[in-house]
């Protein structure tokens, strides 16, 4: 049987570390991202720069964020669409506080304490009141784009403060050379990635989306887990929806549009099941650079936006009919 | 205080587990009436009945999944709140479901520790020892399977045993075995046995619920007898006999619920089975149903029932063996010309297999024979229409109208609509899997007379039941499976619910 266990850690203890990993969904992954680097270095002007890798990897920075979240979500068997536009609202509270306060500090704390409040909201539709997450947060993605465009009349409001630590988040670079973004992006994947494997709560996210009943019959609060995971969601996206205001400086109601499905397609293609229970942070984060390295070599090839669009619907739909056959062929073997 | 003084005083030591006059009731159901079940440490106390005696909610309570309605649980004398499977774990209750209740795309060993991963240092889970951990455990209980394979990918017998094997893994008090054996090999269930022995030594109390008898009078210390979810007896094993303990689960005297129309059966052969064999279950199974009469196959909890009825309308692949419906021959795995060869199956399964729950009484009833109406690839829907109409008024079918959603209807009505869905579409046998499974008491009755009528206007029916009543009182003759075989067939004068309920434990 083709090893089609994603769930990292708890694997094979007598095969060698090297076998273990080369059986691993995210190696084929990262073998399609080897390729795509390769195949653009040789064919995209400039690909291979440190100056165009280094700002793939911060442009990745926003997605790799909220898909943390939007994976943590599909594991525990539910969705989340409402984080673009989350994205956007974000930059309210944040700059509003920041051009009232000047403080940085205040600014985002109100950031998240809004995110913490759609995360509830979203989380409690959901889990305690037994919505369809997809509705709820289908409404909620309405509301707050709706909430936007009346609160902004259209127009984008500037951060006036101009703080330079703020600032910082949008082009600042460790030695130069990292985007602090990307470093808070790698940063957050890397604790939940720990989270996912090594934390009970973890474990225990993947097997409410695995097979609610069984986690219940276990002990566990299926609907406080769900709950969890939206409001960990909407966090990170807020992070996101921080890091994308220092870049634009301002808030603008058209900011974070259609930015949820780019994540839903990384996520996807990274190998993470809407069912639930199947997938892992590294696959989703591999399926982000994937995308991003190729929306950035097919620009440095010349290639229109438009076909970009139609290559990733491609890869995509292609990414999950390959991983369905195999799982099949898995079962019934 | 005084009441646990009391209690240590007149029993021999503190129960592990005493439930008191437990009362739970369904809507329009009352399945547990004043039950007690009292398990003493370090022994195997079976708790039997026949199906819907009320065990699987006995043990659902203990486990957390129901609340009681009334009465006390103790336990080791304390009073105990269980309100959920949280509540029952942490009182040191694990039961073993008949269904697998564990995580498929993880690793057995991570499963054997679902309800409670050990930590290391800073939170952090500690593989190594889940693995060590599970090794040893399977080792020391003689289960050989890899602890790191993928849970989804092994037999069901060994998922069973791996849930066995968890309820090992934790502190445990009580230890609850649903049915365990009915997927299990001789020499896994030997495995068992071993294992529920080790378990004894340990001071735990097993509760061991089968229908099986020679199992229970091999492991059980005490029995329990459940009936109508009502408590019959308590005895140690060594007062029981096969025949007190059938005597104890049947007990009750069948009244007549429903007055037979039909008269005589016919003759003449609708549905012949030679040899029926298939992968699932059903071993070398031979029969023939004749126009006009019910044929009642009894059977208790996996003794294959529904296997026999998918296999035999088609529905499910047959690896040996013919099906014969009026001399013409049933392809195997071929529901299409089972449906033109007039047999046809009322799934016990109503609601996945049957209904469209959504669309409307007329097109759930017309669901099997759009063929009839259509008119150039167009469906003449004023004759659809007409044709359900006069089914819904032949079989008094309750519903405000023919565009009403089927889900609103009763389930004895949405049996109706599936009944007339295959006699629109001419049939000549019909299989009913459990045909009054969910309808209630009153419904029941009216579902009896249109299974009757149904013979009475010369169909064979083929009727799949697990209810004794329900056998006794419609079948023209009484077919018994135990394990996928057929061990008994007897004509109604012959049958008696003794030499059935023999047949059927095999």
């Amino acid at each position: 049987m083709s090893h089609t266990s994603m769930t990292a850690a708890p694997d094979k203890a007598e095969s060698s570390f090297f076998a273990r990993l080369l059986k691993r969904q995210e190696m084929a992954l990262f073998l399609c991202l080897v390729l795509v680097i390769a195949f653009f270095s040789f064919t995209a002007e400039n690909f291979l720069s440190v100056r165009n890798m280094t700002n793939v990897f911060g442009q990745a920075s926003l997605a790799l964020t909220a898909g943390i979240g939007c994976a943590i979500v599909f594991i525990s068997g539910e969705v989340d669409i409402s984080i673009g536009a989350l994205l956007a609202t974000i930059a309210l509270p944040l700059i509003l506080i920041m051009n009232g306060t000047e403080s940085l500090v205040l600014g985002i704390g109100g950031a998240l304490l809004f995110g913490l409040i759609i995360g509830i909201v979203n989380g409690y539709l959901t889990a305690y009141a037994g919505i369809n997450s997809l509705i709820v947060t289908l409404g909620m993605m309405f509301i707050l784009r709706g909430g936007v465009y009346l609160y902004t009349g259209q127009r984008a409001i500037p951060d006036d403060a101009a703080l330079d630590s703020f600032i910082a988040l949008s082009d600042g670079r460790l030695f130069g050379v990292i985007p602090y973004s990307a470093i808070i992006a790698f940063g957050l994947l890397l604790i939940f990635a720990y989270m996912m494997q090594h934390r009970p709560f973890g474990r225990q996210i993947y097997a409410v989306g695995g097979n609610p009943e069984v986690a219940r019959l276990a002990g566990y609060d299926v609907r406080r887990v769900k709950f969890t995971c939206f409001i960990i969601s909407s966090l990170l996206a807020t992070v996101a929806g921080i890091i994308l205001a220092a870049r634009v400086g301002s808030a603008q109601h058209t900011a974070g549009l259609n930015f949820e499905f780019q994540v839903v397609a990384a996520t996807v293609l990274g190998g993470v099941s809407l069912a639930g229970g199947i997938g892992s942070l590294t696959g989703m984060a591999l399926g982000v650079l994937i995308l991003q390295f190729l929306s950035n070599g097919l620009r440095g090839l010349g290639l229109p936006t438009e076909w970009q669009l139609v290559i990733t619907g491609i890869i995509i739909i292609a990414a999950v009919a390959f991983d369905e056959a195999k799982r099949r062929r898995a079962i019934g073997g | 205080m005084s009441a646990d003084l009391l209690h240590a005083a007149t029993d021999m030591a503190t129960p592990t587990l005493e439930m008191r006059g437990i009362d739970k009731r369904f809507p329009g159901v009352i399945a547990l009436e004043n039950v007690d079940l009292v398990l003493q440490p370090g022994k195997v106390h079976a708790l039997m009945g026949e199906n819907g005696a009320g065990k699987s909610t006995l043990i659902k309570i203990m486990a957390g999944v129901y609340e009681k309605d009334a009465g006390a649980i103790r336990i080791q004398g304390r009073e105990a709140d269980i309100k959920s499977p949280r509540d029952s774990l942490r009182q040191g209750i694990k039961v073993v479901f008949q269904e697998i209740a564990l995580i498929s795309e993880f690793t057995v060993a991570e499963n054997i520790f679902l309800e409670g991963y050990p930590t290391g240092r800073g939170g952090g889970i500690d593989w190594k020892k889940i693995r060590a951990d599970s090794a040893a455990l399977f080792k020391r209980i003689g289960f050989d399977v890899d602890p790191s394979a993928r849970t989804g990918s092994l037999p069901v017998s060994q998922q069973q045993m791996v849930e066995i094997a968890r309820a090992l893994a934790h502190e445990a008090k009580v230890v609850v075995m649903d049915e365990p054996t009915s997927s299990l090999t001789p020499n896994e269930v030997a495995l068992l046995f071993t294992v529920i022995r080790r378990l004894t030594t340990l001071g735990i109390a097993v509760v061991y619920v089968s229908h099986k008898l020679d199992e229970v009078f091999e492991i059980a210390d005490t029995v329990t007898v459940l009936r109508d979810g009502r408590h019959i007896s308590t005895r140690p094993i060594g007062e029981h006999t096969n025949e007190t303990l059938i005597q104890d689960m049947i007990g009750r005297r069948i009244d007549n619920l429903f007055p037979r129309q039909r008269t005589a059966a016919g003759t003449k052969v609708a549905l012949s089975v030679q040899g029926l064999s298939t992968a699932k279950k059903i071993r070398d199974v031979s029969f023939e149903a004749r126009a006009g009469e019910v044929l009642g196959f009894f059977g208790l909890m996996g003794a294959g029932r529904t296997e026999l009825a998918k296999a035999i309308v088609g529905y499910d692949p047959i690896t040996a063996g013919t099906i014969a419906i009026d001399g013409s021959v049933l392809a195997p795995h071929d529901t299409r010309t089972g449906v033109r060869l007039g047999i046809g199956l009322l799934t016990e399964d109503r609601k996945t297999e049957g209904l469209m729950a959504e669309l409307p009484v007329y097109q759930n009833t017309s669901l099997a024979s759009l063929g009839t109406f259509a008119r150039m690839g167009f469906i003449d829907t004023a004759r659809e229409r007409k044709a359900v109409q006069e089914y819904v008024d032949r079989f008094r079918i309750k519903t405000p109208g023919l565009f009403q959603q089927i889900k609103n209807l009763s389930g004895g009505n949405q049996q109706k609509v599936l009944i007339s869905r295959w006699l629109m579409r001419g049939l000549k046998v019909i299989v009913v899997d459990e045909p009054t499974r969910g309808i209630d008491v009153g419904a029941k009755s009216e579902i009896f007379a249109l299974i009757d009528r149904l013979a009475g206007e010369g169909l064979a029916v083929v009727m799949m039941t697990s209810e004794m009543p329900e056998l006794l009182g419609l079948a023209d003759r009484v077919a018994v499976m135990c394990e996928g075989r057929l061990t008994a067939i007897m004509s109604r004068e012959d049958a008696t619910q003794e030499k059935i309920l023999n047949a059927a434990i095999g």
